[in-house]
């Protein structure tokens, strides 16, 4: 009787359990409502950017948003920040804990699993000139195919590239030529043997192992055109793996790349042990805060074959209580001017506006080794390419950089080490 | 003569007295432990709430590609520290017992590990066995080796470089649970076997472990459950794939890696921390098994 008593207890715990944890629903639900905008505007609305409160960018939001609530009497826009550090762990409570502020920054691939479980607001429903005010490339990252490819989830507010610098001190000291800078992998690599053998090993050009950029960028698609499946495990990008490793054998890259206390390119760059990294337009004004010193010797150029695009939005939280208050505040600041002001505090990004990418003023450079880096960014934009699809998690990313670990120590084949990432993706897809 | 407390007061007042401890237990210990089981037969992500999908992740958990290498590495690292770290502080204690001069700042010397935080040391045994850290800088210049000795890449090097940082951090603490344990051994037990001709070695034998059994017993177990944990020392030794490779991946950076970010596998997470459960328990079983026998 007693077993009998304790079985039930059990069972009833664990049914109270169940309810308890939402077992069986899903909010997916939320993000396609139509929203009213032809009331007159009031109320109160949070704007959340992502590390953006500094003695820069604060009067700017500051006029920002006073300009907006001049305009609209009777509202009022609460502007917070949050820290660089964990922003994705940040919004990701805020969902679950339904405190997403109602205009909120996100880079696509967290807008995406925001997306996913109904949290923005579709803007191509609600913002009929979104194709023609924002630029392609911009609304192609909030554009998800396994949400439906006729829906958009957030205002592209500001992009960025990467472009590569060198070091030109290191490239003249070990024989190679500034003015003839590698414009390929394959360059890349050929100079990567000069520097290291006329060095006797000590300089380094190339110090990161491969991922989904060199993936793409050996010609070969992440996934199947319909977008369902990962097949990037081709002869091509088996080749380009078997050049990085290689050139980790014959001591071209750090051997520390691909352990725990490898720094980073852009570290090592800082610290004038390797000669190349890559790093966004504005790469070289920073460093005049970090390192004045490196930076008479940092030369830009454009990004070798195809380069990255980064885009940053403003969405809308399908959860907000003031729905038309909450949308008009993301065109306003999202709109071409606002933008325009906004990257002129910020060189070697580019508006995520059509009329600024129009903009010949962007093309033009000052001279400056900096005023150059903008240009190449600008150039470099018209044909970035977004390489991490929304769908790719950190735990597909984590799998692939232990697989390109073991084939660059010659514990797996190029091929194999592919394959295996491969089918771990796909198996994580589809959970 | 003061009047006797009514006989229903008497019963309730222990379970009273131990109210907030069982609520602390039910809140913070059972009630996650059973939300954690049930979890694991949902699909639940980190945003989206799951389905009951029966034993799916339990399926899913075999067919992982790093499953086999976190339960080789998480069983040697176990297997390795509980000899070690339920022997070593006892010598260790030993030693300390004795009352010379320094002894107090001998005493401190070894706990000291201790208070220090697990990230921060190591980090210092990071720096220690890098490639291009003190260790092998130093055995480069004796002319020991050529090249560097593999600490951080290698994976049983890397292995065995966590299990020596954990004995030397855990070392200090379990020092102190054998110098109290050892003021109970009586005195007259050691000089009874002096005279009886037995010697060092044969008096720790026949006399130090039989009295400090009970607490080599806890400490085995304390060190059993912990070292079934392992996370930060491989974490930061090995990097956040668990070594090159992720061929030092532990059974919680597993659950860990499957947990973190928006994408978060929730329920996946929860099927393999039951098997860490699972696979702890079987551990204590049998050492609570010898304790019963040896006694």
């Amino acid at each position: 009787m007693r077993r009998v008593r304790a079985a039930l207890t059990l069972a009833a715990l664990a049914s109270l359990t169940l309810t308890a944890c939402g077992v069986g629903g899903s909010s997916a639900a939320g993000g396609d409502k139509a929203v009213a905008t032809d009331a007159p505007l009031k109320g109160t609305v949070t704007f959340q950017t992502w590390s953006l409160k500094n003695d820069k960018f604060t009067p700017y939001f500051t006029a920002l948003i006073k300009d907006f609530e001049s305009r609209h009497p009777g509202t009022t826009v609460t502007w917070v920040d949050q820290p660089g550090d964990g922003y994705p762990d940040k919004v990701t409570s805020q969902v679950t804990g339904g405190s997403l502020p109602d205009v909120v920054n996100l880079p696509p691939d967290i807008a995406h699993s925001v997306a996913k479980v109904g949290g923005l607001l579709d803007l191509a429903k609600n913002v009929p000139t979104l194709s023609k005010d924002y630029v392609r490339s911009g609304l192609t990252a909030y554009t998800y195919g396994d949400l439906g490819t006729a829906a958009t989830y957030g205002f592209p507010w500001y992009l960025g590239t990467d472009i590569s610098l060198w070091n030109k001190g290191m490239l003249q000291r070990d024989g190679l030529d500034p003015a003839n800078l590698p414009k390929t992998f394959d360059q890349l690599l050929a100079q990567a043997k000069v520097m290291h053998d006329r060095s006797g090993g000590k300089d380094y050009l190339m110090s990161r192992p491969p991922g989904l950029s060199d993936i793409v960028n050996s010609g070969t698609p992440l996934m199947t055109p319909d977008g369902k499946t990962f097949a990037f495990a081709t002869p091509g990008a088996a080749a380009m793996l078997d050049k990085y490793t290689a050139a980790y054998a014959a001591g071209y890259l750090p051997s520390d790349v691909l352990t725990s206390t490898y720094e980073g390119n852009s570290a090592l760059f800082n610290k004038q042990v390797v000669a190349w990294t890559t790093g966004g337009g504005n790469y070289i004004a920073s460093t005049q805060q970090t390192n004045p010193s490196l930076v008479p010797q940092i030369v830009p150029s454009p990004a070798l074959d195809t380069a990255p695009l980064y885009v940053q939005g403003l969405s809308v939280s399908s959860k907000s209580k003031n729905l038309p208050l909450a949308l008009a505040f993301a065109q306003f600041a999202t709109d071409n001017a606002n933008q325009a002001a906004f990257v002129k505090l910020a060189p070697g990004y580019l508006p995520g506006t059509t009329a600024a990418a129009d903009d010949p003023s962007y093309s033009k450079s000052d001279g400056t080794a900096q005023g150059d880096a903008s240009v190449f960014a600008y150039q470099d934009m018209q044909n970035a390419v977004n390489f991490t699809p929304p769908v790719w998690t950190s735990a597909m990313d984590t799998y692939l950089n232990q697989q390109i670990a073991l084939a660059m120590t010659g514990k797996e084949s190029s091929a194999q080490a592919l394959h295996n990432a491969q089918d771990r993706a796909n198996q994580l897809l589809n959970q | 003569m003061p009047s006797r407390p009514p006989r229903t007061h008497r019963r309730s007042t222990p379970w009273l007295l131990i109210a907030p401890a069982l609520g602390w237990l039910a809140v913070f210990s059972l009630w996650p432990a059973l939300n954690t089981a049930v979890l694991s037969f949902t699909n639940v992500h980190t945003l989206s709430g799951g389905q009951f999908i029966g034993p799916h992740n339990y399926q899913l958990m075999w067919q992982d590609p790093q499953l086999r290498d976190a339960i080789v590495n998480t069983l040697v690292f176990m297997a390795v520290c509980v000899p070690l770290l339920t022997f070593l502080p006892l010598l260790l204690a030993l030693l300390v017992q004795r009352t010379l001069p320094f002894m107090g700042f001998f005493r401190t010397v070894f706990y000291f590990p201790v208070i220090a935080s697990a990230v921060v040391v190591a980090l210092i045994w990071q720096w220690l066995l890098d490639d291009r850290g003190l260790v092998n800088g130093l055995a480069r210049q004796a002319g020991l080796v050529h090249s560097a000795v593999p600490f951080l890449t290698d994976r049983w090097l890397l292995l065995a470089s966590a299990i020596a940082l954990t004995v030397w951090k855990g070392l200090g603490y379990y020092m102190v649970l054998y110098l109290s344990a050892l003021g109970n051994v009586r005195r007259e037990l050691h000089e009874a076997a002096a005279v009886d001709g037995a010697g060092a070695v044969r008096r720790f034998w026949a006399v130090t472990v039989p009295g400090v059994r009970g607490t080599m017993a806890l400490v085995s177990v304390l060190i059993a459950v912990s070292a079934m944990r392992v996370f930060t020392e491989l974490y930061v030794l090995g990097g956040r794939t668990g070594g090159v490779g992720g061929q030092d991946v532990s059974l919680v950076m597993l659950i860990q890696q499957a947990a973190a970010g928006s994408d978060g596998r929730l329920g996946y997470a929860s099927a393999l921390s039951v098997f860490l459960f699972v696979l702890t328990v079987g551990p204590l079983l049998l050492l609570a098994r010898w304790n019963r026998r040896t006694d």
